[in-house]
């Protein structure tokens, strides 16, 4: 089957909608600026959404005390704008895929200190599924709704999940795409990497110096070029190929040689089965990090026999990195570059990076019929989604007749004999629970004699609220510059996936989903639908809440308390 | 500037339970071949040193002089501490 788009959403530090994003792209006008909205003493260049959430909310017609998360509000207002494109109006058997990390942070850290008064709003509008059940609860009803977490590559891979979901026949159409708001939680967060710049960032440039924070969402529709030739939708681009793969280096560094960034790009043309000849524009992930860009040039030469006749730039000199939403962002600006024949400047670059191919430095005309496109998050969860205007000659297969096992399932409760499984230096970072996932994983592979699962998908509600929480904690109590990084690194949704990738070395695919109780379930969904389409052949699903008492507190007293847990199923093809 | 003192509250940021001050080299290096630390733990030497002395160092480049060994370290400290 071919996969086409019918419709794109965008909404970022260029403005609302996608006329917008064409007419700052063409005329190199970047949309970072100093903070406007954020309030923060700190003040760092950022790309900004330039309207306040009162702003939005009228904009969208959306009652200004209803509780919204920041995230959503950005959410819908690009999932309309994508609907709308599509022409499709009802929405009832249609999937809804997004991805987002921060989610209601926005509303969370600005309530912490009176947790206990508005305990019912934290909890209900904190969780990454919960932005997405907002999200749609003002966009229509959905047949399927998901949310995958997996840091900054978070939107690409809702879309690889959407995609997955189309070729196992499941549903006929998915919205799909990112939406992440800023936040002083995660703003001050990259603070303490110190990776954030204090001038618009320089993707690719010998002298950058760090990134800029941004925030946004994009959406696309997705659909069989079948359904879409029936409806008489307009098409505007295939997804031919995509690919995911864990760098397995370490949490918030990518690792020299641009492993995972190299093998999700390989599987993306692989599946396409498109040359690297063919590759007319490669919009990177370039997050203008010292560490991003030259481990992503280093793949890209890998790949493209040395980059001298690529054609690359990062687009993240004019929205920022807006982190989950990232990877749905410039995939819609990759998709707006070929619908109008240009490929977009690489703004903010200076200086070459020694030995390394020079970006596209200004707005090119030229026939884009194969663009690829980066996204990269922590913990390596790399992955790349390849779009043509024509199909490719090579069809997406369809899920096949198999037999799924599904192996032992190990639950590990207390973590007392770490130290048998885990090296003193790496666990000394680790939370409890962080510690019994990853000897549940390991005892799991162990009994079942499999060392490399292809797959590597957890399921996670509330994420690593532990550290989350203690976060909160320094943020509202000790100030902006309080923030521990070690704790910051691991307070991702998809730290506990990464960490397993990491410790057992697998550069398999990786995901980590994050809708509320249904979280697990839509990682055992993910395995099987990869097993039936031969993607994978083996996979390690693993379900994941944390304890932490003031959590357990807040969620107990609004009637939705959980359970702690860790435990590790591996699901393989039946020989 | 107590060394000793300057170790536990090393340990302490670091999570490096397993060691006691005695255990760390006035003189050896902290990163690399010396405890095995990573830049993550230079991070978080930035905010010990913020928290506890008042100092804020101004990049990565300055963090690798001054965390060469608890000796520069400490040297450094008493020269800039602020409390």
């Amino acid at each position: 089957m071919r996969i086409v788009v019918t419709g794109a959403g965008i909404v970022s530090a260029l403005g609302v909608g996608k006329e917008s994003h064409v007419h700052a792209l063409l005329n190199e006008q970047s949309g970072i600026t100093a903070p406007c909205q954020l309030q923060t003493n700190n003040p760092l260049p950022v790309g900004e959404v330039k309207a306040s959430n009162d702003e939005l909310k009228s904009l969208l017609h959306i009652k200004q005390k209803e509780v919204i998360s920041r995230t959503s509000l950005l959410g819908i207002t690009a999932a309309r704008e994508a609907l709308e494109e599509s022409a499709i109006t009802d929405t009832a058997q249609m999937a809804f895929i997004s991805g987002t990390t921060v989610g209601g942070m926005d509303y969370t850290e600005s309530h912490w200190v009176k947790k206990e008064h508005f305990f019912r709003d934290i909890v209900q509008t904190h969780s990454a599924g919960s932005t997405t059940e907002q999200t749609a609860a003002h966009i229509g009803t959905f047949a399927y709704t998901a949310t995958l977490s997996t840091a900054c590559s978070s939107a690409l891979n809702a879309i690889i999940t959407a995609c997955n979901m189309l070729r196992c026949g499941n549903v006929k159409q998915v919205l799909a795409g990112g939406a992440e708001s800023l936040s002083l939680f995660h703003y001050n967060g990259f603070r303490s990497l110190q990776i954030l710049s204090a001038e618009q960032c320089r993707p690719f440039s010998g002298d950058r110096q760090g990134l800029n924070l941004g925030e946004g969402a994009a959406y696309i529709i997705l659909e069989s070029e079948e359904s879409a030739l029936q409806r008489g939708a307009h098409i505007i681009a295939y997804i031919s190929g995509y690919g995911n793969a864990c760098d397995a280096y370490h949490q918030t560094a990518s690792s020299d040689t641009g492993e995972g960034a190299y093998l999700a790009m390989k599987k993306a043309l692989q599946m396409a089965g498109v040359t690297t000849t063919a590759v007319d524009y490669v919009n990177a992930h370039g997050t203008a990090t010292q560490n991003n860009d030259s481990s992503e040039a280093t793949a890209l030469q890998r790949l493209f026999n040395n980059g001298e006749t690529l054609l690359f730039s990062s687009t993240k000199g004019y929205t920022g990195h807006a982190t989950s939403a990232a990877g749905s962002i410039e995939l819609v600006i990759s998709m707006l570059a070929m619908q109008h024949g240009f490929v977009p400047a690489n703004i903010g670059w200076r200086l070459p990076i020694p030995n390394t191919p020079k970006p596209t430095l200004h707005t090119l005309n030229k026939t884009l019929n194969v663009v690829l496109c980066n996204s990269f998050g922590f913990g390596g969860n790399d992955s790349s989604i390849l779009i043509t205007k024509s199909p490719t000659n090579k069809e997406l297969t369809e899920e096949n007749d198999i037999t799924i096992e599904e192996l032992s399932c190990v639950e590990v409760l207390s973590d007392a004999d770490w130290k048998q499984f885990i090296s003193p230096m790496v666990g000394r970072r680790l939370t409890t629970q962080m510690r019994c996932l990853l000897i549940a994983a390991k005892q799991a592979m162990t009994q079942n004699r499999i060392s490399q699962p292809d797959a590597v998908i957890t399921g996670t509600d509330w994420g690593c609220i532990h550290n989350t929480t203690a976060l909160l904690n320094q943020l509202t109590e000790e100030g902006e510059d309080s923030m521990s990084p070690t704790l910051f690194m691991q307070s991702t949704h998809n730290t506990p996936s990464s960490l397993i990738a990491i410790q057992t070395a697998n550069h398999g695919y990786n995901a980590t989903y994050s809708h509320g109780k249904d979280s697990f379930s839509q990682a055992l969904l993910d395995a099987r639908m990869q097993l039936k389409l031969g993607l994978i052949q083996s996979a390690l699903v693993l379900g994941f809440e944390e304890p932490d008492e003031t959590w357990q507190q807040l969620t107990t007293q609004a009637n939705t308390p959980y359970q702690p847990l860790a435990k590790a199923v591996i699901l393989q093809c039946h020989a | 500037m107590n060394n000793e003192l300057l170790k536990q509250q090393i340990i302490e940021a670091l999570n490096l339970e397993d060691l006691t001050p005695e255990d760390i080299n006035d003189d050896a290096p902290l990163f690399g071949e010396g405890l095995g630390l990573d830049s993550i733990d230079a991070l978080e030497l930035f905010m010990l040193l913020d928290k506890q002395y008042g100092i804020k160092l101004q990049n990565k480049e300055e963090g690798k002089q001054v965390f060469r060994s608890v000796n520069t370290m400490a040297e450094y400290i008493e020269q800039h501490r602020t409390k």
